[in-house]
Parts: structure tokens; C-alpha cells; sequence
């Protein structure tokens, strides 16, 4: 039995949970499973671990959770901060812009009226995003002016004031794939590439993984991005455009399952090496 | 002497807004950018060329983005996007007044339906529930059983966003039939009033009334140590009177002050353009390269 004392948040055991735990089993660490749906937080509560890893499917838990936990003195991967800008698509391209990351062309607006001059003055094709979203949903592309009026007006009727901040994205035209690199740490793992017949190329719609091999770019591009938002485990979008990788969005609840076999790489392994080192250091 | 470039931050003209504009008007060391978010898009590279932002947005999503940019680009804002971040959230701004010492009513924070109900039935009836962002008193439901814990819980995950799914519960404080609204400007306490409904929410924008409260020492002292708490510059900090003394609930960022002046002397405009003033001035001398 190691020393190293480890939490992990989850909402829901998937595939990745369930190979995260399986490891840390056979590593003998003192794992804590919090379920975000049992737990209740006061301002003083305290955990019997050094480290927590979030894993939950929830950007709004995940964000609320790492931040009382960080309140009660647990190192969390990733951090807070992290999560508050990966979380949010705004503050990622501002964050990759400011560290000098090359990232797709990006307008904000906030009424449906400026985000249509955004949009045309940008020409199409254009990408709408949600500014807090994951799986390819509700990515919209616009291709003329029609689907831009009726878009637009769709999303404002969704509900949520996220959906009233509108993330205006210059649409790349890419060669039906594109790259997803795993970062953990200092070091980029592995990556894949993810091909689709559809624009839209997120594993869970449907996109095939095969092994990207690390050239220097990939590693370079990749792993600025994810010091740009604050370092941890992180997965890294990238393009391949004509002009050269471009970061698009940063994960920070890494999905790993369909990269494993592609790449070889023993991800959720590597996840608990790094996970437990930042345990130790909290304890040292 | 070169004068401050003032950016403000709204999408609607209220009363405040008026009364600011017409601060500035009058101010002869300032000049006024309108940045109207209902107008404005961001791309990244032209960002309004002002010195200070003061916010005063009623979005909070549209002010954290607008000031989250502005300010990596070396704007000052007031409040700093991290205040806005804090005092716009009930979990944040929690977690930072205890931390600070400041005395503040109990909660707990869940995440489901079944974890929520038995943080409600753990702190005792009745408990206050607050959606995590709201403003205005809306969506504050006063729980006196376990029935309207249930039905309420279950209207909340229902309502859309998943803002809703995070769960504050606070202790009902048994204060008299009024509140306490203070406003702290650069690091003193300005004015206050008391706001007083027969209603327990206190509220002015429901109707309460309100009338001059005295700025006592203990008052003072707890207005801007919860300032300091969420690092602020100019907010409202709310108070209720308890058995124990003064406890701290909420704090307001980008704060609504026309009830109050008809209960205060202060001419608070002019001390939020003044403050702005200074801090523009602060950030010239301080030699921030953009």
C-alpha cells in the first residue's frame, strides 16, 4: 500500500473513470470516490486526501466543486482557474491569443443584432459555438446569410443566458480530420488524429481516431496551449490550416477511452503518475 | 495634466446610469466612452481604448466577458473582473467572506435533488434557497418544510440552466422586518440604509422602503473587511442584524444605489466617478505597459 492519498470527483463512471480506478487499485493507492451527486459541501468541510482529479461530466459541478475543494486546501487537477477558462471558450481564445498560440479568428456579440454584423463582416462560412459546451453540441455552421437570422434567433430562445453570448469562430477549412493532443504536465503524451466525413470531428460524433505521430509543431503548439490556460491534464484541439497548427479549444475534463489503443499510450497510467506527484508535492 | 479615459460598461440607461454620465459630464478631468454591450463586439485586437472600465452591466455573463478581456489588455476595471466573478456568485462570495473572518449566515452547497434535500433537512426549517447568480431577490425561495423543499428542488433542475443544479442553501436568519444596504468606495464606507419590507425579502427592487442608517464603528469595520474579502473597490455590502451582532449576506458589484439616495445625503455618482478617477490616475503613475 502506497502513502499516496487520492480523491476523485465523478457524476458518472465511464469508461475513463472506470480505467482511472482499475489503476489505481493495482497501484495501491488510497483512492476516495466523491459522487457530486451525494456530496454536500459547508464552508468548513475537510478531505482525507492530498489530491482530488475531477472527472465530472458537469462543467457547472465540476467548476463549483473544484473551488471548494481548493477552499479547504485539496490540490485539484485541474485547478480552478483552469477550469474557468477552459470552461469557457471566451476566455480560452483570450488566454491562447495573449500567449501568443495560434488561434482561429474569433468576434464576440452579445444581441443577435451585433452578432450578425460580427458574422457578415467576417464573411461566411462561420462557425457558431456555444461559449460553455463539449461533444460537437450545438457547434452551427453558417454558410449564408439565411441560416445566420435563423440560427441566431434559435439560440436566443434557448434558455440559458450562455446561450445569449455569441462566439463567432472563422471556419477552417480543414482535410477532414484534426488533432487532439494529450498533455499531462510538462509533457505531451500522445495525440491522435480524428477523422469524419462531417465538419463536426468530436470522437463521440462519430469521428475514427487513429494515431497522430508528435511531430515538433504538435508538441510545441499543443503544449503552449495548455500552459496558456494554466497547465495540467489537458487535451488540446488543434487544426491544421494554411497557416500551420492552430489551437482551437482546450478540455479540461480529458476524454481519453478512443485514444488509447490509436496512440498505445497507457493515458489513465500517466494521468495517476502525474496526479500523484502533484499529491506528493502538496504534502512535502 | 492628461485626463482619465472613462469606458462605461451597461446595456440599459437606468437611473444610475443617468446620474454617473452626468457625474462625468461634470467632472472636468474625465472623458466618457459608452461601451454599450448591446453594440459592441469583441474581436480580440481593437479593444476599446480606455484607462478605467467602470461595470455596469445588468448581464453578469456579458460584464465578466467584457471585463475579463479588457482587463488582460490593462484596462482597470471597477470592479476587477475576479470582484465581479466573486460578488456575482453566491458560493464564491461565501467562500471568501469566511475565509476572511467576516461573520456570515451558514450554508451548504450540493448538487443534486437528494443531496440538496438533505443538506435543507441537515440545516434545519425554514432555509433560504438562492440560485448561485441571481440579482433582485429573484428566484429566493424561504423553505419552511420538507413538501416545498421537495416541489422546489424539483421546479429548480428543471428551469434550464445548469446554474440552477448548484444548490445554496443558507440558514434562515431571523432579522427584524429590515435590512441593511452599506456602500464602501475605495475602502471607506460611503452611506447606508435600511430597507425595510413587511415581506422577508428586503429587496428594493420588490418595494422595500428605505431610510438612513447610521455608519456605526462595528457597521464600518465589517463593510470593508468584507470589501477586502472579495477585493473590492466599490460595492454594496447587505446585512442583517442577528442576536449576535451584524452578519454579512450578500455584496453587490456593479450596484444599484437610486433607492438608497433618497434615504442617503451622500452623493455616491460622484464618489464612484472620483474613485475611477484615482484609479485611472494610480495605473498611469504605476507604469502599466499595454
Amino acid at each position: 500500500m502506497s502513502n499516496d492519498r487520492l480523491g476523485m470527483l465523478f457524476s458518472r463512471i465511464r469508461v475513463e473513470e472506470k480505467l482511472l480506478i482499475e489503476a489505481a487499485h493495482q497501484r495501491g493507492v488510497d483512492l476516495t470516490l466523491v459522487d457530486s451527486r451525494d456530496i454536500v459541501f459547508d464552508l468548513d468541510s475537510r478531505f482525507d486526501f492530498d489530491v482530488l482529479l475531477e472527472r465530472d461530466v458537469s462543467h457547472a459541478h465540476a467548476l463549483y466543486a473544484l473551488s471548494l475543494f481548493e477552499n479547504t486546501g485539496v490540490q485539484t487537477i485541474n485547478s480552478y482557474r483552469v477550469a474557468l477558462t477552459c470552461g469557457d471558450k471566451v476566455a480560452t481564445s483570450k488566454a491562447l491569443r495573449d500567449a501568443g498560440v495560434p488561434t482561429p479568428d474569433v468576434k464576440v456579440a452579445f444581441t443577435r443584432e451585433s452578432a450578425l454584423a460580427a458574422i457578415e463582416e467576417m464573411g461566411y462560412p462561420i462557425v457558431l459555438k456555444p461559449v460553455t459546451g463539449s461533444w460537437g453540441r450545438l457547434l452551427a455552421k453558417i454558410n449564408d446569410r439565411d441560416a445566420a437570422e435563423a440560427v441566431l434567433e434559435h439560440k436566443d430562445h434557448l434558455g440559458s443566458y450562455y446561450h445569449k453570448i455569441f462566439y463567432i469562430q472563422e471556419y477552417l477549412n480543414k482535410p477532414g480530420r484534426d488533432i487532439r493532443a494529450f498533455v499531462i504536465g510538462d509533457e505531451v503524451a500522445c495525440a491522435v488524429y480524428r477523422s469524419s466525413d462531417h465538419w463536426i470531428t468530436n470522437t463521440s460524433r462519430g469521428a475514427q481516431a487513429t494515431n497522430c505521430p508528435l511531430t515538433n509543431e504538435v508538441r510545441d503548439v499543443s503544449l503552449r496551449a495548455a500552459q496558456a490556460v494554466g497547465g495540467g491534464v489537458l487535451a488540446v484541439d488543434l487544426i491544421e490550416s494554411d497557416r500551420g497548427l492552430l489551437a482551437h479549444e482546450v478540455n479540461y475534463t480529458v476524454e481519453f477511452r478512443n485514444s488509447i489503443a490509436p496512440t498505445g499510450v497507457d493515458i489513465p497510467n500517466r494521468i495517476l503518475d502525474y496526479a500523484l506527484e502533484v499529491g506528493r508535492h502538496a504534502v512535502a | 495634466m492628461k485626463k482619465v479615459r472613462i469606458g462605461l460598461l451597461y446595456s440599459r440607461v437606468r437611473a444610475e446610469e443617468k446620474m454617473l454620465i452626468q457625474a462625468i459630464k461634470q467632472h472636468g478631468g474625465v472623458t466618457l466612452e459608452l461601451l454599450c454591450t448591446n453594440d459592441l463586439v469583441l474581436d480580440f485586437g481593437d479593444l476599446p481604448d480606455v484607462d478605467v472600465v467602470l461595470d455596469r452591466e445588468i448581464s453578469q455573463s456579458r460584464a465578466l466577458h467584457v471585463l475579463n478581456m479588457l482587463e488582460r489588455s490593462g484596462v482597470k476595471a471597477v470592479n476587477s473582473y475576479d470582484t465581479a466573478r466573486i460578488g456575482g456568485d453566491k458560493v464564491l462570495t461565501s467562500q471568501q467572506l469566511a475565509k476572511a473572518g467576516v461573520p456570515t449566515p451558514r450554508i451548504k452547497v450540493a448538487f443534486s435533488r437528494k443531496s440538496a434535500l438533505s443538506a435543507v433537512e441537515e440545516l434545519g426549517y425554514p432555509a433560504i434557497l438562492k440560485p448561485v447568480d441571481g440579482s433582485w431577490g429573484r428566484l429566493m425561495a424561504k423553505i419552511e418544510n420538507r413538501t416545498a423543499a421537495e416541489a422546489i428542488l424539483e421546479h429548480k433542475s428543471h428551469l434550464g440552466s445548469h446554474y440552477h443544479s448548484v444548490f445554496y442553501i443558507q440558514e434562515f436568519v431571523d432579522k427584524p422586518d429590515r435590512d441593511i444596504r452599506a456602500f464602501v468606495i475605495g475602502g471607506t464606507t460611503v452611506a447606508a440604509a435600511y430597507r425595510s419590507a413587511d415581506h422577508w425579502l428586503t429587496n428594493a427592487a420588490l418595494g422595500a422602503k428605505t431610510y438612513p442608517c447610521p455608519i456605526t464603528p462595528e457597521l464600518d469595520a465589517l463593510c470593508t473587511k468584507a470589501c477586502r474579502a472579495v477585493g473590492g473597490d466599490a460595492i454594496a455590502v447587505d446585512l442583517m442584524e442577528t442576536g449576535n451582532g451584524l452578519t454579512v449576506h450578500e455584496v453587490n458589484c456593479a450596484m444599484e444605489f437610486k433607492a438608497s439616495m433618497k434615504a442617503v445625503q451622500t452623493d455616491l455618482p460622484a464618489l464612484l466617478i472620483e474613485h475611477c478617477v484615482r484609479v485611472g490616475k494610480e495605473k498611469e503613475s504605476g507604469g502599466i505597459h499595454e
